[in-house]
């Protein structure tokens, strides 16, 4: 866990939202939509990770099991 | 990490060249009708005024011209001058053998039903399919032309782009 995985979901934003972009003005709508989609859960799926880490260590300093 | 940075540019490029030559793709295709088109005039009066031999008319509609679409006709004279074929099955194995013709299944089809009518009907018949074939690749050609402006935009973009996602994913 570092700082590095904020600017892979940065990366990963930056490069959606361009290719929502080229593939709203050529038309295509339904796959930009999808793209977008497929995206956000790339980054959900690191986000999880992350979050599930977060709840581990609570556990580990409040002694919650 | 130098072998990370080495895959990374080895990826980046590879996505780019397909982004790139898929748009080509796009980019040569209302060319390439486009000299078909000029080509078909050109053997529209060789057949009409000149009346030259099949072969040769075929040969010769090239004039000035050089390519993919130059060299489907040029292999449909030397089949027909060569084997016993006839223009329909010459230009057929013509079109099979051209790969560099990036026509889609509309301009195969025009092109087959335009081969059967060739040599086997008077020069009144012929002229009037060679019109009609000419309406029907004008559509076309508009319609390649509007394809071209909005995908070879788009896919040099997602090339790029592509690559640049992948190398972040698997960083």
């Amino acid at each position: 866990m570092g700082i590095d995985v904020l600017f892979k979901i940065a990366g990963v934003g930056i490069l959606i939202s361009v290719f929502h972009t080229a593939l709203k003005q050529a038309g295509k709508e339904d796959m930009a939509h999808l793209c977008t989609l497929a995206g956000f859960a790339l980054v959900l799926l690191w986000v999880v990770q992350l979050l599930g880490q977060l709840f581990n260590t609570v556990q580990d300093v409040f002694k919650l099991f | 990490m130098w072998l990370k940075i080495i895959g990374s540019i080895i990826i980046i490029f590879t996505s780019t060249y397909i982004g790139f030559s898929l748009a080509s793709r796009y980019a040569e295709r209302p060319h390439q009708i486009r000299q078909l088109i000029s080509c078909l005039s050109a053997l529209k009066s060789l057949i009409n005024y000149v009346a030259v031999p099949l072969p040769e008319a075929l040969s010769q509609c090239t004039c000035g011209l050089v390519g993919p679409v130059t060299d489907f006709f040029h292999k449909t004279s030397i089949l027909l001058h060569n084997g016993r074929l006839t223009p329909q099955a010459a230009m057929d194995q013509a079109l099979k053998d051209s790969k560099q013709l990036v026509f889609t299944q509309a301009e195969r089809e025009i092109l087959t039903s335009f081969s059967a009518t060739l040599g086997s009907m008077d020069r009144e018949e012929q002229h009037k399919s060679l019109e009609l074939i000419h309406e029907q690749l004008f559509r076309i050609q508009k319609d390649a032309e509007i394809r071209c402006e909005q995908n070879v935009k788009m896919y040099r973009y997602l090339g790029v782009c592509s690559g640049l996602a992948i190398v972040i994913i698997l960083l």
